[in-house]
């Protein structure tokens, strides 16, 4: 069993990596002076991952769209009772949910937490999958997608996502649709659980009041060793361009939004990071209400404060997002282009490129305040490939001409994807 | 944790609590003032214009370019309600100096930032800043405009407007687009001068270290303020209808919402709370287990107390057609807790989860300041623990006592127009 410590130079905190002997990596943070506990047992297993394989496997398996969400629901049933049953009688608070790229199992308590863990460790490898479950579930899951289809931020982003990947399964909807999940039957989800609940294929993090050594003692009892399976997923051709340069959709909504993508190419680990980084700052300028170009739309009323940007990346996509609510969306676009083009052709001011990685730093410090928010930091750089401090590393090492070359190289008019939903008449 | 409070001036709390675990610092500052049609609106306007631009900085550019030189310090305002009150104000957050990379006085830069954004506001005249005030006015009616577009909390005020007909607790802590439409700079200025004299105000400060300046800065500032504090009322029970009052919407959505509320006469907040965790909060609760579960009905059904006003919420979503069904489940498990089939686990998990949320108040500065501003309004200091007692002591004839006062006042229904007959 291989056991680092993880320590940030900047901010002298630090963590616990562990290779477990059974397959899984466990990252533990204790957190002097935190009363809560939160835990985080995810499998790298998401609405992406429509089709794999495992070395024992001929063929390549597709499953319907929603299936890992489904599962999610699922496994919360044992054979004996339901976990939200289990937690009921510790106090602590259970929940999961799906992404594009991970399925993820939480509790957060501030009493128990040995107990809860095992329940954890458990229901997560303890699968129970029948035809009775699984049709009960369908009514419920079915409301779930209608709920979100009456989102229009839901909406207007997965638009974007549709006008951007031709095949890419990012562009499906996390939880399928009433008809896709109608394909999912017990067997189905027992194949998926064995392909992605392999434990060589999972990371368990947790952080807060806890010790470190009764979490592996635990671990030590709780885990089933798992042999690595060979686990490939693989994902279709997918080409830089994007399918359609507009959307719009009206909706019953009070203010009108929009979602101005551009597609990127997609990296992985370290190199993502980068990437990431850069876009982000690149991003935090665009969107700067502090900068002539925001101030501007501000004052003739084109947006408000809601206006901001974002980067969502995951196994292959990669995009730079600009959201808020506008009437006039289009105007945001072309300033959004002439801007980049500016900073390209005339570079970042320096005093400004400082400003925004000071203010990136100061966000990612505050975020080592909060229990929950160093569980998900452990887990997300795991499940990106790269460990929990990198991301202010690569942010002090950060300079305007890497932001630079990344918006020379990837924040092309022509991948840009303006998705609109407009207030019905 | 070291917790003081003092009073800096008349109707002036000031709270400092000291917990050297965080790496941030936080600040509120709270003004409580009467809730009302007339005046929400440009209530929030005078106060929300002050995290906008202040003396110092003339612009927004201005203030934002400042705030991220301080590591992305954060400004912004409050506005809502609480019971009959309308809740307005200003919070804060900044990085400790600890971890200013090249030296930096994060905080006290703050403290004087903060200290010109609400004594020294940006005015001209009689007026704010036109500049700003236009901004400020846009986004409070695009807040207002984007209502619709959260279904759920959308569904649930229209709800809270029914029920509390005729009551303060009709409108919302930032008030209608007509009186959003009709404000202008100046009586938005008026509004603030008229809340820096008249509201009560409560000013809560988490640090990781003493720090003894921003009561200082308080003191100083409000010391020159002529005040005249008015009492507000918060917790006011709304009256029952005659009838209850069934309101519908038609709507182009996909699932339809459907918001009960219930009236109590009780004032037994803590067995109205437990009853509300046993009813329907929690994943343990009877209308999860039964309307989600059993049933299939829906993905959340879910009941929340609002004790200020005695008044009970129950929403969920759901298909047309299952609108009776789900809605005879959720007043067929409120008749079984009326019957007082209520099991000893509903009641310990119903413990379990509440002591597990009080002892992870102090885990973010957010926490502190929530439990003591709510210790404040209910104008009763207790410690969290002394709180956990308090539901320990209920007993389950309480909770059934609670169940049985409850009342139906009120069905909102948001309604597909597709499927529609």
């Amino acid at each position: 069993m291989k056991k680092d410590i993880l320590t940030s130079s900047r901010t002298g905190d630090s963590c616990i990596h562990i290779k477990h002997k059974s397959g899984l990596d466990i990252y533990i943070c204790e957190m002097k002076g935190f009363s809560s506990i939160e835990a985080m047992f995810g499998t790298k297993y998401g609405s992406v991952n429509t089709m794999f394989k495992t070395a024992a496997d001929k063929d390549y398996t597709t499953v319907p769209e929603g299936i890992a969400h489904f599962l999610e629901h699922k496994l919360f049933e044992n054979e004996d009772c339901g976990v939200f049953e289990l937690y009921a009688r510790t106090g602590a608070s259970g929940n999961a949910f799906t992404s594009f790229d991970k399925t993820c199992y939480l509790f957060s308590c501030s009493k128990n937490y040995e107990e809860n863990l095992k329940i954890l460790l458990d229901f997560v490898q303890k699968p129970y999958f029948t035809k009775e479950n699984v049709d009960k579930e369908m009514g419920i899951i079915g409301q779930e997608i209608k709920m979100t289809n009456d989102n229009p931020e839901w909406r207007v982003f997965f638009n974007m996502l549709r006008g951007m990947y031709h095949a890419h399964p990012v562009k499906i909807d996390i939880a399928g649709t009433v008809e896709s999940i109608s394909h999912i039957d017990a067997d189905l989800l027992y194949k998926c659980y064995d392909t992605f609940y392999n434990l060589n294929n999972m990371v368990l993090s947790i952080a807060g009041n806890i010790s470190a050594d009764k979490v592996l003692e635990i671990c030590d009892s709780c885990l089933r060793p798992c042999a690595d399976k060979g686990l490939e997923t693989v994902f279709p051709d997918e080409p830089a361009e994007i399918v359609q340069a507009e959307i719009r959709e009206k909706q019953p909504v009070g203010a009108s939004i929009f979602n101005l993508g551009c597609k990127c190419t997609a990296k992985s680990g370290y190199e993502r990071l980068k990437d990431m980084t850069a876009a982000s700052i690149a991003t935090s300028l665009l969107s700067d209400p502090a900068l002539p170009m925001c101030e501007r739309l501000l004052k003739e009323e084109v947006i408000n404060s809601t206006f901001g940007g974002e980067v969502f990346y995951g196994d292959n996509y990669f995009t730079v997002i600009f959201s808020g609510e506008s009437d006039e969306p289009e105007k945001i676009r072309e300033a959004l282009f002439a801007e980049t083009d500016r900073l390209i052709n005339e570079g970042i001011n320096e005093k400004d490129f400082q400003r925004i990685k000071k203010s990136s730093y100061g966000m990612m410090v505050c975020e080592l305040n909060n229990v929950e928010a160093v569980a998900n930091l452990m887990l997300n750089a795991h499940i990106d490939g790269v460990k929990p401090y990198d991301a202010i590393e690569v942010l002090s090492e950060m300079t305007s001409n890497d932001v630079i070359d990344f918006m020379r190289r990837e924040m092309r008019r022509d991948r840009c994807v303006l998705s609109i939903i407009e207030k019905e008449a | 944790m070291i917790y003081k409070r003092s009073e800096l001036g008349d109707n002036i709390g000031f709270t400092t609590i000291i917990d050297d675990k965080f790496k941030s610092s936080s600040l509120a500052v709270y003004f409580l003032t009467e809730l009302s049609e007339e005046t929400a609106a440009v209530n929030n306007l005078g106060i929300t214009i002050l995290t906008f631009s202040s003396r110092q900085y003339r612009t927004y550019a201005s203030l934002c370019e400042k705030l991220s030189e301080l590591y992305g310090a954060g400004l912004g305002s409050i506005a809502r309600k609480k019971g009959d009150a309308q809740i307005l104000g200003l919070k804060a957050s900044w990085l400790d100096n600890k971890y200013a990379i090249d030296g930096e006085d994060i905080c006290g830069e703050m403290r004087k930032l903060i200290h010109g954004c609400l004594f020294e506001p940006n005015v001209n005249g009689n007026a704010f800043d036109a500049e700003s005030f236009n901004i400020v006015k846009k986004d409070l009616i695009d807040r207002i405009d984007g209502e619709l577009n959260q279904k759920r909390s959308y569904a649930i005020s229209k709800a809270a407007k029914t029920a509390f007909r005729g009551e303060p607790a009709e409108c919302t802590g930032y008030g209608s687009r007509e009186a959003a439409l009709s404000a202008t700079s100046e009586n938005a200025l008026k509004a603030y001068r008229e809340l820096m004299k008249t509201a009560q105000i409560e000013i809560y400060y988490v640090s990781p270290r003493e720090d003894n300046s921003f009561a200082e800065m308080f003191t100083e500032s409000f010391g020159s303020i002529e005040r005249a504090p008015k009492k507000v009322s918060i917790r006011n029970h709304s009256p029952l209808k005659p009838e209850p009052e069934h309101v519908s919407e038609e709507f182009d959505v996909n699932q339809c919402k459907m918001v009960l509320a219930f009236k109590t006469e009780s004032d037994d907040k803590y067995a109205l709370k437990m009853l509300s965790i046993i009813y329907g909060e929690m994943p343990f609760s009877k209308l999860f287990l039964n309307v989600r579960e059993k049933l299939s009905l829906c993905y959340y059904c879910v009941s929340t107390s609002v004790s200020a006003k005695g008044t009970f919420f129950v929403d969920s979503g759901i298909e047309r057609e299952n609108i009776d069904k789900a809605r005879n489940e959720i007043m067929a498990q409120l008749e079984e807790i009326k019957k007082g089939n209520i099991t000893d686990e509903e009641i310990e998990s119903s413990l379990m989860a509440l002591d597990n949320a009080v002892l992870q108040i102090g885990d973010t500065a957010s926490s502190y300041i929530s439990w003591f501003f709510d210790c404040f309004s209910d104008g009763k200091l207790i410690t969290p623990e002394e709180h956990f007692n308090e539901f320990k002591a209920v007993t389950k004839e309480r909770i059934v006592q609670a169940a049985n006062s409850l009342k139906l006042d009120t069905v909102y229904l948001m309604l597909d127009k597709e499927v529609q007959e």
